[in-house]
């Protein structure tokens, strides 16, 4: 893999398992940041946690997951000290009370699928931005990344179940945002 | 598997994360009930889209620095695991801070700079494809310089020693920007970095050697080797494994090769 081999100080195990995550840390980060200075600085702070708890890594493991965990926790953290608080425990209640709406409003009708073929370059962006951040990160987890249902229970630390409740949650709601966008596009080629 | 049982298992089954059971048992069911059929097609090409976005790369400045990060970390490790008392800490902190005070005072600047082109080169040495623009053509690199830049950068021709052009980065180290080629001997690689405007606040550290009548400044960090010189106010600095000569005969080159320059 290493292309020039120099003398002294080789690479550590840490980063023999670790720099192939590099990537999907920083693009994680990017999501939950939207700021690439603070994306950088978020994955930097994993980074030096992760290389001093290392040793508590199992190596047998899964090692993104574990990598996205501590990535998640210490922005976490960071809303919380900067007073910028998102309990994930309002989760359940937001969650208990969107899925009634759901079944209240039979929005999953079809004639808006037509939507996929407006759908321009930037809108999954702009739509993503607009989920609150549960929602972004599962959708980010397993849509963006493919992780499994596992893993990102694994990050999220929640039962499958509730992976499984809030990813189809984020779903119907990215859609309907790129549904609303795609109509914009209709709307202002229409009008011009 | 009806439309009420179905609907709870749609995303799993989307997702291929259903048992096999319970995977057949829907496949079954959307093959025969076209609403379904419709909703899993539309989920599906909702995960397409998604999946189809762009994927960025952490960008390779900072790549590097999370290379640095790491590798100092490790060494403050080595150093707190060897240092048993606190006494012992005690007198190395101090003598860490004789140092530090030592260097501000001499030449601490452009030690500074050094210091942070050697940590560039080893974490460039442990990418794949370190050059951002990657070309074994002089007059090519050299364009691409002068139009990403605007500077004139001196691309000699190593190859009569063996060492091959790479390519070519522009990065910063200590709030200058660097002038970064890329040479390859064998799988050794040397780092030739160029500070224009350095400035002429400090001198240069290092051990003074006399090479065909020019002078370098010679530091051994992290187990490389670095040729330094000043040409007016740009810093010129060659980082590598490979031996002082071998180094030497390549700041002559670069040397010569910016002389050339400059009379065109
Ligand atoms: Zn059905």
């Amino acid at each position: 893999m290493l292309r020039w081999i120099r003398d002294g100080g080789q690479t550590s195990e840490f980063e023999g398992v670790a720099l192939v995550h590099l990537d999907l840390l920083y693009r994680a980060a990017l999501r939950l940041t939207h700021n690439r200075a603070e994306a950088e600085d978020l994955v930097q702070e994993t980074w030096l946690r992760a290389l001093r708890h290392f040793d508590q890594f199992d190596p047998g493991s899964n090692c993104r997951a574990w990598l996205l965990t501590i990535l998640r926790n210490a922005f976490l953290n960071r809303l919380r000290r900067e007073g910028r608080e998102i309990l994930e425990s309002d989760m359940a209640a937001t969650e208990a009370g969107a899925a009634r709406l759901e079944e209240a409003s039979v929005a999953r009708s079809s004639p808006e699928e037509d939507f996929f073929q407006t759908v321009l370059h930037g809108d999954v962006d702009r739509a993503l931005k607009t989920l609150p951040l549960p929602f972004r990160l599962v959708v980010t987890l397993a849509d963006l990344e493919g992780l499994t249902y596992k893993e990102v229970a694994q990050v999220l630390d929640c039962p499958i179940g509730t992976v499984m409740s809030r990813l189809s949650r984020a779903r119907q709601l990215l859609r309907k945002e790129l549904a609303t966008l795609a109509r914009e596009h209709g709307y202002s080629k229409e009008s011009r | 598997m009806n439309c009420r049982e179905f609907d709870p298992r749609l995303h799993a089954f989307v997702d291929g994360e259903l048992d096999a059971g319970p995977m057949a048992d829907a496949e079954a069911h959307v093959s025969t009930c076209p609403g379904c059929h419709g909703r899993a097609d539309g989920e599906r090409r909702l995960r397409q889209l998604l999946r189809r976005q762009p994927r960025e790369t952490a960008p390779a400045e900072f790549r590097a620095r999370i290379l640095a990060l790491a590798r100092r970390e490790r060494t403050r490790k080595q150093v707190r695991a060897w240092l048993g008392t606190p006494a012992l800490a005690a007198a190395v902190l101090l003598l860490a801070f004789m140092l530090i005070a030592r260097s501000l005072s001499t030449g601490g600047h452009e030690s500074e700079i050094v210091a942070s082109l050697v940590d560039k080169h080893l974490a460039y040495a442990q990418l794949e494809g370190p050059a951002e623009f990657a070309s074994t053509e002089r007059p090519a690199v050299a364009a691409w310089f002068r139009q990403r830049t605007g500077l004139r950068v001196p691309v000699p021709d190593l190859s009569p020693a063996g060492i091959q052009l790479v390519g070519a980065r522009i990065a910063e180290a200590d709030q200058h920007r660097v002038a970064y080629l890329l040479y390859e001997k064998g799988h050794v690689l040397m780092s030739v970095f160029m500070v224009p405007e350095v400035g002429r606040r400090a001198a240069l550290a290092g051990r003074s050697m006399s090479f065909r009548g020019q002078e370098y400044l010679a530091q051994e960090r992290q187990g490389l080797r670095t040729v330094s010189w000043r040409d007016g106010q740009t810093l010129f600095s060659l980082v590598s494994t490979l031996d002082y000569e071998a180094l030497l005969e390549c700041a002559e080159q670069l040397r010569a090769e910016r002389a050339r320059e400059a009379r065109l």
